[in-house]
């Protein structure tokens, strides 16, 4: 059985393979390639998690060819399986010489605009469970024909947990730097090994040749963080498992370039050695690497310490109510869970209570929600009631909701409660210019620093409206439904959004248009008053009616 | 059906029966109801003797004779301490402390003897009534916390009696005195005063009329009359006596009625607001910096409800079956409309068994999780240790191998050094007080007021999965069967280490702190 390496150890690229394969029976679905196994689909590039897209057949020959050559390969005895991974790390080397150089070959033929990165610099913050990877890119055009977009590629298993791409120019010297924002679509490659995704960016000028952009690109990833190993008790930390490649994922050639990677805190159980790699405290240092061909890569994995709250929303309905009475009705059903290594055996609360420091480190407890300025009336609480622990700070800035689950929330755990708040409608209902009126609310989710899976957020427009249309800065499923409220005849028009995968950069406006003609606002009351007047004529006209038959 | 219901369903027969009669007797003419009586009576005899054989034989072949244990225990006080202690168990039914009559009638409780004597002055037919409710919902008050709500409409009409009296006697004495006002206003201020009085008598009667059988409307108003023309008869005779009062004291009284009122309603608001709308299941105390709320039922339950699977099966004493079922939205063991008194024995049972036989039990039972509510660190009193000796009885009245004894010391019942093992080594015991000793050292049991008696002890059958913010709610797992090892004899030794292997990765970190201290 696999122990856990007490010592920080350098691995090897066998040893970590061995690591792997070792890893690979407690993990069950998360299947490795080896490195260097030679697959007619697939010719270098192989990333970790891809045990969906894989065949099958391919994979169990591939783990019957890796257990045929790593006979007898065992944790205990290293020292004698020494030399046997030094002749297979040749091999493996060698292989990747081959494919390098037959995609060296096809890369030269498929991109028409001649394209190359001089200076690429990534730093990728692991600090806490949302992973911002901030990427420098200064791109040369060397080919003839101008070139109008930039692309960037992204292994699969990447792709999958891509939550926002954000793409800038640059311009200027350091102190008037100035950046531009750019258009970033999804597109397809043909050349694109092992079902690597590619992301444009459009230029809005297009590169002619000889000339130069600085382009800054950040991405966020969630769920990235693999937590290992996947069960804690309460007296553990968290380690967790960064995947991801030493050398620039690019359709380009990069000239220069370097990764810096920072972790949450300088306990750093392994990385993955690609000379020259360097760590310094919380920063791990890769590269700086020359003329690296385009599409090469180099798995790394870190196995670093992260204790900050893996807090993730699996469900998120926003409910925003309008009423042209003049108030704002915001409903938010959350539905969280701690997603990172999962809780084991016993919770003890006198652990808990005593030795903060020690017990529970990786739990959480508070949870902070910006709330718009100037809201009133907020509620917090669940199914079977109020929740008495959080509080609420108010300025003309924003609202500060602070919120305590009702217990602990430890890995695996779960809570569930309702956030409400009314907001005051003038700072949020606009007329537009020709008319319509529009709704300008924040997307995503008010809790700080969380994830979510999958977010909802339902516009309710006043009874009577006509022609909703949303406008959101990003893509998102759209659907109109209607619901019925009190004194409801036609029912009133929901705008539906959904977004998987929403990070906190999502919190950007978005825009819901409508038309409402304000007789509409009265249609309720006039309905009570003229029923109450109705029955009273009705009342007046019985006691001065005589039906007797008898006279 | 129960034979304590037979009194009022043979009263309510018998009425209508009559009323049915005369109906009868309406429409037909005398020759006929003749006959018609003579048919029916012959053959409702014969009815009504059959169905009184087969009542007799039903209720001679119960061994109460068809009482049931509530209404038996309501006759006899010591009924259900003796044979039901299930009954017995519930806080409400205990018989009430003095303090509690003062805490819930307040006022009334003094003014019900003179509401009882003022009923004897005249001695009618309806007064008579309301002093043999009195009589009997405060002897059925006694006997039960709960019947106190018989007592609150008796004792408010009795009080209203007395301080309509009251008030009659002083006005009547200062309107009598008062010089300075002329014949004519003092004779209608009297009428209409007594006009008053009389429609509030009324009031108070005609409740008690439909309280008391239902009369007919008729006889209603003659009898109204008759008693209003006897009022009027007495009225002069009262007011002759009346003149020994002084002015100044009767000014004096009735103020101080008025103030007397005006406390009641006070302390009512307040009772109303502190003692019965505060909910059981949120605890609050005042400190200095401000309310501090004890929410951890709820904190239990919603962890229960978020963090368990759907088909676990809770185990807890019966006081938190609803709120289990409710909050938790899990299947519990027992709860509160629980009528097999076996199960609830059995859980009784298993809370006083020492830890391996309650975890057969338990299993037995297919349940997951044991539930104890633990008041020791915050000092809230109605938690599990002091219900323990209610499941120990409960417990016993199934299962003789239960024995009340074992978990008293000299009569007394405690958890201190000096109590029973029996008592120190009950399942209860252990799950209330595990690791409570480090939480500050000595065991100090805030609601018991003394320190605990076996303070260091490992738990081996049950793991601790849940204690809440104020430990009020402690949740235990039962810890998964050990796998069977056969051949104990022959390789002893292996066994011994398989066995420490299998405890060791199957439940780590069930109370094995650090290994090698």
């Amino acid at each position: 059985m696999f122990v856990q390496p007490k010592r920080e150890k350098e691995i090897k690229p066998s040893q970590e393979r061995q690591q792997r394969n070792t890893s690979l029976q407690q993990l069950g679905p998360k299947n490795i390639l080896p490195l260097g196994y030679k697959c007619p689909r697939w010719p270098i590039f192989s990333p970790y998690s891809f045990s969906l897209k894989t065949p099958r057949s391919t994979l169990e020959q591939s783990r019957r060819d890796s257990r045929v050559r790593q006979t007898g390969e065992r944790r205990d005895d290293d020292a004698m399986e020494a030399p046997q991974s030094s002749l297979r790390s040749a091999l493996v080397f060698s292989f990747i010489a081959i494919a390098y150089l037959s995609l060296l070959v096809r890369s030269a033929t498929l991109s028409s605009p001649e394209l190359q990165i001089l200076n690429a610099e990534r730093r990728i913050d692991l600090t806490s469970h949302i992973i911002r990877v901030y990427l420098t890119l200064k791109v040369e055009n060397t080919g003839a024909a101008p070139a109008s977009e930039i692309f960037l590629a992204f292994p699969p298993a990447q792709v999958d947990h891509l939550a926002i791409v954000k793409a800038a120019a640059t311009f200027g010297k350091k102190k008037k730097k100035s950046y531009l924002p750019l258009d970033v679509n999804p597109t397809d490659l043909p050349d694109a090994p092992n079902g690597a995704k590619c992301f444009s960016i459009s230029l809005v000028s297009p590169l002619k040749t000889g000339e130069s952009v600085t382009l800054e690109v950040l991405y966020i990833l969630s769920h990235s963080l693999e937590p290992f190993p996947i069960e804690i008790s309460q007296s553990e930390s968290q380690l967790v498992y960064y995947h991801d490649s030493a050398i620039i994922l690019s359709p380009y050639h990069i000239k220069h370039q370097t990764t810096f990677i920072k972790t949450s805190s300088p306990k750093v159980e392994s990385f993955t050695r690609v000379e020259p790699s360097d760590r310094v405290g919380t920063e791990l240092k890769y590269g700086p690497y020359e003329d690296r061909h385009s599409y090469s890569f180099s798995p790394i994995i870190v196995h670093f310490e992260n204790n900050n709250p893996f807090a993730v929303v699996e469900e998120l309905v926003r409910e925003v109510e309008i009423s042209h009475w003049g108030s704002l009705q915001v409903t938010e059903r959350y539905k969280l869970v701690h997603a990172g290594a999962r809780h084991k055996g016993v919770f003890s609360r006198l652990e808990y209570q005593h030795r903060p420091q020690f017990s529970g480190v990786s739990s959480f407890k508070h949870l902070l929600a910006t709330l718009p300025p100037k809201v009133h009336s907020v509620y917090y609480r669940d199914e079977i009631g109020n929740i008495s622990s959080s509080h609420l700070r108010t300025n003309s800035k924003k609202s500060e909701l602070e919120i305590e689950p009702r217990y602990p929330l430890f890995g695996g755990w779960k809570a569930t409660f309702v956030i409400g708040y009314g907001l005051p409608l003038q700072d949020f209902l606009f007329e537009s210019p020709d008319g319509r009126r529009y709704l300008n609310f924040s997307f995503g989710c008010p809790l700080a620093e969380t994830v979510v899976d999958k977010l909802t957020i339902k516009v309710v427009l006043p009874e009577g409206s006509k022609n909703p249309s949303a406008v959101v800065p990003f893509a998102v499923d759209q659907r109109i439904e209607t619901s019925f409220s009190y004194l409801d005849v036609v029912g009133r028009t929901v705008v539906v959004l959904e977004k998987e995968n929403v990070v906190p950069e999502h919190n950007s406006p978005f825009q819901v248009y409508y038309n409402f003609n304000p007789i509409f606002m009265v249609a309720e009351p006039l309905m009570l008053a003229s029923v109450f007047f109705f029955f009273f004529i009705a009342c007046v006209t019985y006691l001065h009616m005589d039906i007797s038959i008898r006279k | 059906m129960t034979s304590e219901h037979f009194a009022s369903f043979l009263v309510f027969i018998f009425i209508h029966v009559v009323a049915f009669a005369y109906y009868i007797k309406g429409l037909l003419s005398p020759k006929m109801f003749k006959v018609a009586v003579t048919l029916v009576a012959s053959v409702g005899m014969v009815l009504c003797c059959a169905v009184v054989a087969v009542l007799i034989a039903m209720v001679a072949s119960s061994p109460t004779k068809g009482w049931s244990g509530r209404s038996l225990s309501l006759l006899d006080p010591t009924y259900a301490s003796k044979y039901i202690p299930i009954i017995a168990s519930v806080s409400e039914h205990q018989p009430p402390t003095w303090p509690s009559y003062f805490m819930d009638i307040n006022v009334l409780a003094f003014l019900v003897p003179a509401g009882i004597t003022a009923c004897f002055l005249p001695l009618s037919d309806a007064s008579s009534f309301v002093i043999l409710y009195i009589v009997t919902s405060v002897y059925f008050s006694g006997v039960m916390v709960r019947l106190m709500l018989v007592l609150a409409p008796a004792a408010c009409i009795l009080s209203g009696i007395a301080l309509s009296e009251a008030f009659d006697v002083f006005t009547g004495s200062i309107k009598f005195q008062l010089p300075g006002i002329s014949r004519n206003s003092q004779i209608d201020v009297r009428d209409t005063s007594s006009a008053g009085v009389v429609t509030q008598d009324d009031g108070v009667k005609t409740d008690k009329n439909e309280e008391s059988l239902k009369e007919r409307p008729s006889k209603k108003n003659k009898k109204k009359e008759r008693e209003n023309a006897e009022k009027a008869l007495i009225k002069p005779l009262l007011e002759k006596r009346l003149l020994v009062l002084p002015l100044e004291a009767s000014v004096i009284s009735l103020l101080l009625l008025v103030l007397l009122g005006a406390f009641y309603v006070v302390h009512c608001v307040w009772a109303a607001a502190e003692a019965y709308s505060a909910p059981s299941i949120v605890l609050t105390s005042h400190t200095n910096n401000g309310l501090h709320v004890f929410d951890d039922f709820r904190e239990a339950y919603a962890w229960l409800s978020h963090n368990t699977e759907v088909d676990d099966k809770v185990a807890s004493w019966w006081d938190y079956g609803y709120q289990t079922t409710a909050m938790a939205n899990r299947t519990v063991i027992v709860d509160n409309n629980t009528w097999n008194n076996t199960h609830i024995a059995t859980v009784g049972t298993a809370m006083s068994s020492p830890e391996k036989a309650a975890w057969e039990i338990f299993h037995s039972l297919d349940v997951k999780y044991v539930l104890v509510v633990f008041g020791g660190l915050v000092g809230y009193p109605s938690d599990d240790i002091n219900k323990f000796l209610w499941m120990v009885r409960i417990g016993g009245g199934v299962f003789p191998h239960i024995k009340e004894p074992d978990y008293l010391r000299d009569g007394q019942y405690r958890i201190d050094s000096q109590a029973t093992p029996t008592m120190l080594n009950c399942l209860m015991y252990k799950l209330c007080y595990y690791r409570f000793v480090e939480t500050d050292g000595q065991g100090f049991d805030r609601v018991r007021k003394t320190e605990i008696g076996k303070k260091h002890f490992k738990l081996t059958h049950f793991e601790e999965v849940f204690t809440t913010h104020h430990w009020m709610v402690r949740l235990y797992k039962l810890k998964p069967p050990k796998n069977r090892i056969r051949g104990k004899t022959k390789k002893s030794k292996t066994v011994c280490v398989i066995n420490k292997a299998s405890s060791t990765t199957s439940s780590k970190g069930s109370g094995k702190r650090n290994p090698w201290q």
